[in-house]
């Protein structure tokens, strides 16, 4: 008796060690192999870990916390916002809720070098389609769109040139949400943000809400 | 022990898992812990390895961002506190002692106690699971405040909260069981002319922190349930936009989570007055003044929850007068370690590994202990409360519970569990390695916390006073510190498998011991006692006058050794 | 004592250094006796071949003495730590000066915003100031704040100004501070409140009077001002503030 308890407690406590034991030292030699990204692709997926939370792992965002759909957003882009969020120009205002969430985790990436990097992952990120999450009238909308069209282009497909970012395959709430940020001077008031300058009288010009719900409808019809 | 009869060896299934055994729970419980301290561990190491190293490549793991930061710290915390702490201490060395030290042959409900592991066992796939989930583990710390805890879009885990909850909540389950067990088998099953007073003080302290935990953990498993339904049901418990009241949460945990301390505190307490008394051959000073102490502590512990809250919104009045019981509970704790440090004096010290944990113990939880009135005291809390001064104080205690008591513990009964003798010289480097490094890790983080460092920090980049070079310089110490200690536990690792085979065979009481636990052969058989013992006097009866030896164990009767202690 | 770590910036600062070095005085004591008392006693009757163990069960009147005396200095030291702990609380938390001026500081993930009146001098007009992670405060002068959440518990904390108080959402939480020190200080949010806790830092800039008239003027010109007031027709909620409900809607 005494013989058969001790071995039985004997094996458990090998046998229940042994494994984790094996995870712990292989773990460790294994991740001996590595100190760190190597190129500028692997560094821009390590970096976005950060903006999975909100964004997702796909970058389909989640409209929940605010956080637009940006898997295949162009990198100039990301880059001058992600920039204009680090320097204050973005996300700083009293009303911003989305743009104070925002500002202070592009704060967390450690250098240039990093967002340059999170930038062109995302660029490489193959887009999400999604659904559209209210009604509007893409005809009324039609009209309305000549104004976007001049810089956005009339497929919605961007300019660089102008400094103007892709809106087709743009997530609805999130473009109305900026169009009103713009237009009640939320976004594109700070005298360092060239383009929400830009932007923000073009968004005036949408008289009111039933207004922005037609040409999001409409720029929902565009294929970009 | 009539139900104990020879049995026919059982299968390996029912022999390792589904044993009603007490001592297989209780390695059951055992390695589950150390498997899960493990896991904290690593969680330590990465954490603090982004604290030392902001933003670099952490070895083992990756880069680590600000919400997995989150993530890690909050599992650190829920798993050394729930998963570690209370299985090992309470579970595992309950199981283990109860019954062996009260002279029964198993606990009073097998068959809840299997349950009791089972349920536990559970909660730790529960919580393991919520690694694998969209959003990762939660991240909203071990306190888990409302809203954020409660709604998906602020805490960004909306499925790990929910994993989180409900594993701490079946972990609870899990300890009620066992709860009930170690009191209804301390209360009903000692050994015949085993009276209160000549239970051992470990038992003691292990079954009032049982009913500590019994009688605290009820308001938190109301909270969790309504929290539960906050976050699948869109109920509005704390929600204040719909009546509800995130303040009303942190009552709810606070009630549990003060005396959750003194819960794996007292078995900690229990251990080292067992390991005192056998290394310096002493009675423990004042058996029965240790246990007044013991039931003051417990009582206290009910009524000190809010200093948790005091710049939490709380009516400012209320913090008065928890800042005086707060304080009134150094008192019996401090008159507890006045007696563990008396019981020194005559004695005949042997500074052998248990026994270096146990004075460990004493010298770094004093630390613990009076760290804390920094924070007790309302007006210092001010400043004081949320940042690392608060995490230096708390592993001050927390760390000499849950690592060097629980080593001491391991240590000392090892023989007893395994039959075979530790290495001496490799438990000596094991301790040295393991306390100073301890030191040097918390040391630097007093400092910092008194310089401003608040918790839960991924990194201190944009607080201009918090990046100075002098701070980061202690974090990185503290850093390194760690790495040394973590491997240093290897070295007791390598000890504790390699001694299973090859260590000296310990005989029934290697370490002559008067306690019960020590009359049966090592490892104890199924049913423990061949013949069931009667107690004749306390458990701490060394160094008597005019003895043959300098013990007298507890079993002996007093004509076999002339009476001089009736 | 803790002015060695951290600047004291504030008018309260060093009443809580003081009673931080009471504290450190009293139990430094207390932990150097004890911690000597049992080394001491560890090498005093380390085991050596040929003496004894005493058997001595801590019952006894005379031994009982070396543990209730030191256990009623403990209650007198006590006393001595918690009358002045309450008297600097009281008179941190319970009371507040009156006011010279009013900020409102409103936490929401991840960023502390402020309002305070322009030079009107009265909240909740047009040419009020509001500012995102930034406050700028007039040296010598005693602040009322209102502490709101947007969201989750914050917690609002200047570490300079030895100053905490957690936000709670639906509340608005009172207090004071009075800063003394010209300079600009840290501002932290102390409480969990998701990923971007680490990353909720904010600026209290501690100007001299004329600066602070300076900045008044410069910021409140009818252009900002008129810009920054407008509510965002998206954004508006409870009190003028949004929520992150409000704007799932």
């Amino acid at each position: 008796m005494h013989k058969f308890q001790k071995s039985a407690l004997y094996r458990i406590a090998s046998r229940s060690l042994r494994l984790p034991l094996a995870l712990v030292i292989g773990g460790l030699a294994l991740s001996g192999c590595r100190m760190g990204a190597t190129d500028a692709a692997t560094r821009g997926q390590e970096v976005f870990e950060t903006c999975v939370p909100c964004h997702n792992s796909d970058g389909s965002g989640n409209a929940a916390v605010g956080a637009p759909n940006i898997a295949g957003m162009k990198a100039w882009y990301v880059e001058r916002e992600v920039d204009k969020f680090r320097a204050g120009v973005r996300g700083m205002h009293f009303n911003d809720v989305e743009g104070m969430r925002m500002r202070p985790m592009v704060l967390s990436l450690a250098s240039e070098e990093d967002v340059k990097a999170v930038a062109h992952y995302v660029e490489t990120l193959p887009p999400v389609p999604h659904g559209s999450s209210f009604p509007g009238d893409p005809k009324a909308g039609a009209a309305l769109y000549a104004t976007c069209g001049a810089c956005h282009g009339d497929t919605g497909a961007g300019n660089q040139d102008l400094g103007a970012p892709r809106i087709a395959g743009v997530d609805d709430w999130y473009l109305a949400t900026e169009l009103r940020k713009f237009r009640s001077g939320v976004r594109g008031t700070n005298p360092k943000d060239r383009e929400g300058r830009l932007m923000r009288p073009m968004a005036r010009t949408l008289a009111n809400e039933d207004a922005i719900r037609n040409v999001v409808a409409y720029v929902e019809t565009l294929k970009p | 022990m009539s139900t104990h009869v020879e049995h026919a060896e059982p299968g390996i299934f029912r022999k390792y898992f589904w044993s009603t055994d007490h001592k297989m729970i209780a390695m059951q419980y055992l390695f589950t812990g150390m498997a899960m301290a493990l896991i904290g561990g690593y969680f330590a190491y990465v954490f603090r390895m982004q604290l030392g190293f902001p933003n670099q490549y952490v070895p083992g793991y990756g880069i680590v961002t600000p919400g997995r930061y989150n993530a890690l710290v909050t599992m650190h915390g829920s798993i050394m506190i729930f998963w570690v702490a209370m299985p090992v201490l309470i579970a595992a060395f309950g199981n283990f002692l109860i019954p062996l030290m009260v002279g029964c042959d198993d606990m009073a409900f097998p068959r809840i106690n299997r349950l009791s592991y089972q349920i536990f066992l559970l909660s730790v796939l529960v919580l393991l699971s919520s690694f694998l989930v969209k959003g990762g583990p939660f991240g909203g710390a071990w306190t888990a405040y409302p809203p954020l805890s409660a709604v998906g879009s602020y805490n960004l885990t909306p499925a790990g909260a929910t994993l989180w909850l409900v594993a701490v909540a079946l972990e609870f389950v899990a300890f009620l069981l066992g709860g009930i067990n170690f009191t209804v088998t301390t209360m009903n099953s000692r050994a015949p002319g085993m009276k209160m007073y000549d239970i051992p003080l470990v038992i003691w302290m292990i079954v009032l922190a049982s009913i500590i935990f019994m009688c605290s953990a009820g308001p938190l498993i109301a909270g969790a349930v309504m929290l539960l339904f906050d976050q699948t049901m869109s109920t509005g418990f704390f929600d204040p936009t719909r009546g509800g009241d995130p303040l009303l949460w942190q009552h709810l945990f606070w009630f549990f989570g003060h005396p959750e301390v003194y819960v794996v505190l007292l078995p900690a307490m229990g251990i080292v007055a067992e390991i005192i008394a056998v290394f310096a051959r002493k009675k423990i000073f004042g058996y029965k003044t240790v246990l007044y102490t013991t039931w003051a502590v417990g009582f206290l512990s009910f009524v000190v929850w809010a200093h948790h809250q005091f710049v939490a919104g709380i009516d400012p009045r209320m913090a008065n007068i928890f800042s005086i019981t707060t304080l009134l509970i150094s008192v019996p704790i401090t008159e507890m370690v006045f007696l563990y440090i008396a019981t020194l004096y005559g004695g005949s010290i042997h500074l052998d590994t248990p026994m270096l944990w146990a004075l460990g113990f004493i010298a770094e939880f004093m630390v613990g202990g009076v760290t804390g009135i920094f924070l007790g005291s309302s007006g210092t809390d001010i400043y004081l409360h949320d940042t690392y001064f608060v995490i230096a104080h708390f592993h001050y205690t927390f760390v000499p519970i849950a690592i060097i008591a629980v080593y001491g513990g391991l240590t000392f009964w090892y023989p007893k569990m395994f039959g075979r003798m530790l290495n001496e010289t490799l438990g000596k480097i094991h301790f040295w390695g393991t306390v100073i490094p301890f030191n040097v890790i918390f040391i630097p983080l007093f400092i910092t916390g008194t310089a401003g460092d608040q918790r839960r920090v991924y990194s201190y980049a944009l607080f201009a006073e918090q990046s100075r070079p002098a701070l980061q310089h202690l974090r990185l110490t503290s850093t390194i510190a760690l790495l040394v200690m973590l491997s240093f536990q290897l070295i007791f690792i390598f000890n504790f498998f390699w001694s299973l085979r090859n260590g000296k065979s310990a005989g029934a009481n290697p370490w002559r011991s008067a306690t019960l636990e020590w009359t049966v052969p090592s490892p104890p058989p199924h049913g423990n006692f061949a013949v069931m013992p009667t107690v004749y006097r306390g458990p701490y009866e060394y160094g008597l006058p005019g003895g043959a030896d300098d013990y007298v164990p507890q079993n002996v009767p007093d004509q076999a050794f002339g009476d001089q202690n009736s | 004592m803790l002015e060695r770590y951290l600047t004291a910036a504030s008018t309260y600062a060093h009443w809580i250094d003081y009673q931080f070095l009471l504290i450190a005085v009293l139990v430094g004591f207390w932990l150097i006796v004890a911690e000597g008392m049992m080394f001491w006693l560890i090498f005093k009757f380390r085991a050596r071949d040929g003496r004894a163990t005493q058997y001595i069960t801590g019952e006894e009147t005379h031994l009982k003495r070396w543990i209730t005396i030191p256990h009623i200095l403990v209650i007198l030291c006590d006393i001595v730590i918690i009358v002045p702990a309450i008297l600097v609380w009281y008179n941190i938390k319970q009371v507040m000066p009156p006011a010279d001026e009013t900020v409102r500081v409103i936490g929401q993930q991840w960023a502390w915003s402020f309002q305070q009146a322009g030079p009107d001098g009265v909240m909740d007009t047009a040419d009020d100031i509001r500012t995102v992670g930034e406050l700028h405060v007039k040296v010598n002068t005693t602040y009322h704040f209102e502490l709101m959440s947007r969201d989750v518990v914050h917690s609002f904390a200047v570490p300079s100004f030895r100053l905490k108080q957690d936000a709670l959402p639906g509340r608005t939480i009172s207090g004071w501070f009075r800063p003394n020190r010209v300079g600009s200080y840290d501002i932290q949010c102390t409480q969990m409140c998701g990923i971007g806790h680490g990353l909720m830092a904010g600026r209290i800039i501690v100007e001299t009077p004329q600066d602070h008239a300076a900045w008044l003027l410069h910021n409140s010109t009818p252009a900002v001002a008129g810009q920054q007031a407008l509510p965002s027709p998206s954004t508006v909620g409870m009190d003028g503030l949004a929520t992150m409900a409000e704007v799932r809607r």
